[in-house]
């Protein structure tokens, strides 16, 4: 191919306060061509785009466009060298018309008034190239999440962009809506545009790009032609190897009933007739990438999203009866993904915390909350757990990431679960704090608790799962035993559908 | 990341600035006072006061639960007035003041009742809901009454909530004080005081941790309600009458005032009950001190407009991001 060599981007490092979020990246793009970039949750891509687009400085290293060293200090410096971002979650006007979302950062103007008639006519050119018929006029609200990227793209488009960085383009779109965005992608390919192209899901990448450059702890760890990798590589790379050493407990098959067992769930756009068990005092591991629909499964278990259909049932005394997910709630605990926001309370104290979901049984004669037991339950816990806290009465927004873990298992520990849905429940944790929290899951599985565990750390769920549910595209695709391999896991997340 | 800065990472601390400033306030108007206005200190213009303050307060403590929970009822005031004129209306009539009162509270609780289905079920916006129940009900008000009051109430009615027990204290002071003592036990050592204010400091955190949000938020404007209906057994009793003007527009601001300026933070989760009653106080003796030092009523209510504004600075301060 007699591709040219458009964007280069070398030794690029960029560190948040003392945390490096890139160590040292680089990114070579062709015209006419799309570059895959891609790397699992914390590799750096977002960080290395968002310098590229002129939202973040590059603490180090070099960009060049055309072979000339160029300085992005801005966005506006990033749209004057042709970069154009088109965002995951998109940044429209919702109440605007398409042709004020195109022209938002410049309409066209006459003495203080917008040229109306011109902006339309230029608005309805940019959406021909794209292959679409929207009439400008519309308000963007009416229009299809897949409708709405071609606007943004045409924003891009309107800059003559020459560099499009995709961010997670087709994460909400349908299927033929996905289609048409390729198509389109093809088009501005054609027309020589570099591509940059960010996504989870693997089977795209091979169908849309040419090149592909994987991100991992920071740095490039592989660039190449798609034709000289296959899936299950890209998974190896992005994850790193995994080594199963430090097993806490080795697998254990669990007998008897499911305590859980789920049959058809779905949820439009998310969810796709989702079937499993879990046995009592089983640990099993959610696997899949970000994007496959892990966290909303565990969040549609207990009502907290919405599902369209499907039934649970739930073993909550001696037969398995059918329960909806708002009640099942009721019987869990959950470590949810995001701690400060969703959580824990921040401002009020560690024992006020812990005691949030256990309210009734903390009532004295008077049917207040008594002291007399708050503070025991919450010194139990403290102790339990080994949180380091001053006082029990300590606001809980001051306590350190895994201490502030500690008590979100603690607040559900006291409620006796039997089951326990844990969203990435070492995100953020130190080495130790992490190990103390897998401990625990162990711990609890002992003591007849059952896990559902989702964690983009392998090496993780390695450490104490007995089992394996594979996720992805909302599905489940494999069931998995605790025995597997690193490598067999991988394989499991890139099969192409 | 993102949501890192919308929650106060900071823990709201007690005694808050806004209360410190409070209390500074106070002082500096009772000094002020002592100076210019010496009269204030007559033992009938305290107990005056203090009857006008708790008055006040009652409604405070409705707005208090409300806007701890994270919403706000304009129509407080409004909904008293109407409460207050039915059960007037019904008491004329019948001369059964017991059944009457009870109307009265009935109506407030009502009203709350409404405002708690609209903002908790249909996901209304308070501020437009509670505006819109507030034209609603002081129109209903003025159109049952053609403005005119309704006086000459039984004697019964007047002698028990307009009773003085002892030392000249009206018993409506005695009401609220006990009234406030309970609402603050409760609302920190009751399940659903605690429920409260898991919901004002972050609804979806609440909501994992297995709070019944739509109950929570409903039971505020219920309680709320409540409040503006037993304040209109006290209130007419004082008055000896009843009329559509008894919620006056001016009202809702003192309400909010006392609020705020009594460390209830408009963002929710934050702020004790006593607080509002505190400030209560202040903007009583605010208002009175004014009339006192002889400050024009218009020239009062920019005071009064400058310092709720001064107080939601500090708040605003308190829990946006830093």
């Amino acid at each position: 191919m007699s591709a040219q060599t458009i964007l280069r981007m070398d030794g690029i490092a960029k560190s948040f306060g003392s945390v490096p979020a890139i160590r040292s990246a680089h990114l070579e793009a062709h015209g006419g061509q799309a570059v895959a970039v891609m790397g699992a949750n914390g590799a750096g891509k977002s960080t290395l785009m968002n310098i590229l687009g002129g939202v973040v400085i590059s603490d180090s290293g070099r960009i060049a466009i055309d072979g000339v060293e160029i300085n992005l200090r801005s966005p506006r410096d990033a749209t004057r060298h042709g970069i154009a971002f088109v965002h995951q979650e998109l940044t429209m006007f919702p109440t605007m018309t398409v042709a004020e979302n195109i022209f938002i950062d410049g309409m066209p103007s006459e003495r203080g008034f917008i040229r109306m008639p011109d902006m339309i006519r230029q608005s309805e050119v940019l959406l021909t190239r794209l292959g679409c018929n929207i009439p400008p006029e519309t308000p963007v609200e009416q229009l299809s999440i897949g409708d709405r990227q071609l606007v943004e793209i045409a924003r891009a488009l309107r800059h003559q962009a020459r560099i499009i960085i995709f961010d997670e383009p087709t994460s909400s779109l349908t299927g033929p809506e996905r289609e048409r965005l390729f198509s389109v992608i093809r088009g501005l390919k054609a027309e020589g545009a570099v591509i940059i192209y960010i996504t989870h899901f693997l089977d795209e990448i091979f169908s849309v790009c040419e090149q592909i450059a994987v991100m991992r702890n920071g740095e490039t760890v592989w660039t190449s032609p798609m034709s000289d990798i296959d899936p299950a590589k890209v998974v190896h790379l992005m994850l790193g190897i995994a080594e199963a050493e430090g097993r806490i407990r080795a697998p254990v098959a669990a007998g008897g009933d499911a305590l859980l067992s789920v049959s058809g769930l779905g949820r439009r756009g998310a969810l796709q007739d989702v079937n499993f068990e879990i046995r009592r005092g089983e640990i099993v591991g959610l696997w899949g990438l970000l994007g496959s629909g892990r966290t909303e499964l565990l969040r549609a278990l207990i009502g907290l999203d919405p599902i369209d259909g499907g039934t649970i049932r739930w073993r909550g005394g001696a037969s398995a009866d059918e329960i909806a997910p708002a009640d099942l709630h009721r019987h869990v605990g959950i470590v949810t993904e995001d701690r400060r926001g969703e959580g824990i309370h921040l401002p009020l104290s560690v024992a006020q915390n812990i005691a949030l979901p256990n309210l009734r049984s903390l009532l004295n004669k008077w049917r207040l909350i008594g002291q007399e037991r708050e503070a025991p339950l919450a010194d139990d816990m403290i102790k339990r757990l080994q949180i380091k806290v001053s006082s029990r009465q300590q606001p809980v927004g001051t306590l350190s990431g895994g201490n502030q873990q500690k008590v979100v298992f603690a607040r559900w520990l006291a409620t006796n679960p039997r089951l326990f849905l844990l969203d990435e429940p070492t995100r953020g944790l130190d080495v130790s704090a992490k190990a103390e929290i897998m401990k625990l899951i162990v711990e609890l599985a002992e003591q007849g608790c059952s896990c559902l565990i989702v964690s983009s750390e392998l090496q993780e769920l390695m450490r104490v799962c007995d089992r394996y549910l594979v996720i992805s595209r909302g599905r489940l695709i494999g069931d998995l035993p605790g025995s597997a391999t690193s490598a067999e896991l991988m394989h499991s997340i890139a099969t192409i559908n | 990341m993102s949501l890192a800065g919308t929650l106060p990472s900071v823990p709201r601390k007690w005694p808050s600035r806004q209360l410190i400033v409070s209390v500074l306030i106070l002082a500096t108007m009772l000094i002020l006072l002592w100076i210019h206005a010496p009269n204030f200190f007559r033992y009938n213009n305290i107990v005056n006061v203090l009857l006008q303050a708790s008055l006040l307060g009652m409604l405070a403590i409705g707005m208090a639960v409300i806007m701890i929970v994270g919403g706000i009822d304009l129509s407080l005031p409004a909904n008293m007035a109407m409460s207050a004129v039915l059960g007037a209306f019904y008491m004329k009539a019948s001369g059964d003041w017991g059944t009457a009162s009870l109307i009265m509270a009935g109506t407030g609780l009502s009203i709350g009742l409404i405002n708690g289905v609209a903002v908790a079920k249909l996901k209304m916006i308070p501020f437009v809901v509670t505006l819109a129940m507030m034209t609603i009900v002081s129109g209903t008000s003025v159109w049952m009454t053609n403005s005119l009051s309704i006086s000459q109430l039984p004697d019964g009615f007047v002698d028990l909530f307009g009773a003085r027990p002892f030392f000249r204290i009206p018993i409506t002071v005695i009401i609220v004080a006990v009234l406030t003592l309970a609402i603050t036990v409760l609302m920190r050592s009751s399940i659903a005081g605690r429920w409260a204010y898991a919901v004002g400091i972050n609804e979806k955190a609440a909501r994992v941790a297995r709070v019944p949000i739509a109950r929570v938020v409903m039971a505020s404007y219920v309680f709320g309600g409540l409040m503006a209906g037993l304040t209109a057994i006290l209130l007419t009793a004082r008055l000896g009458s009843a009329s559509a003007n008894m919620g006056n527009d001016g009202m809702v601001l003192d309400i909010v005032s006392a609020c705020v300026v009594g460390g209830i933070s408009i963002y929710g989760g934050a702020g004790r009950i006593a607080g509002a009653l505190f400030g209560a106080l202040l903007i009583t003796v605010l208002s009175n001190a004014m009339n006192l030092i002889g400050v024009s009523f218009y020239l009062s209510l920019v005071i009064k407009g400058a310092v709720i504004i001064a107080f939601v600075a500090v708040d605003s301060r308190r829990g946006g991001s830093q």
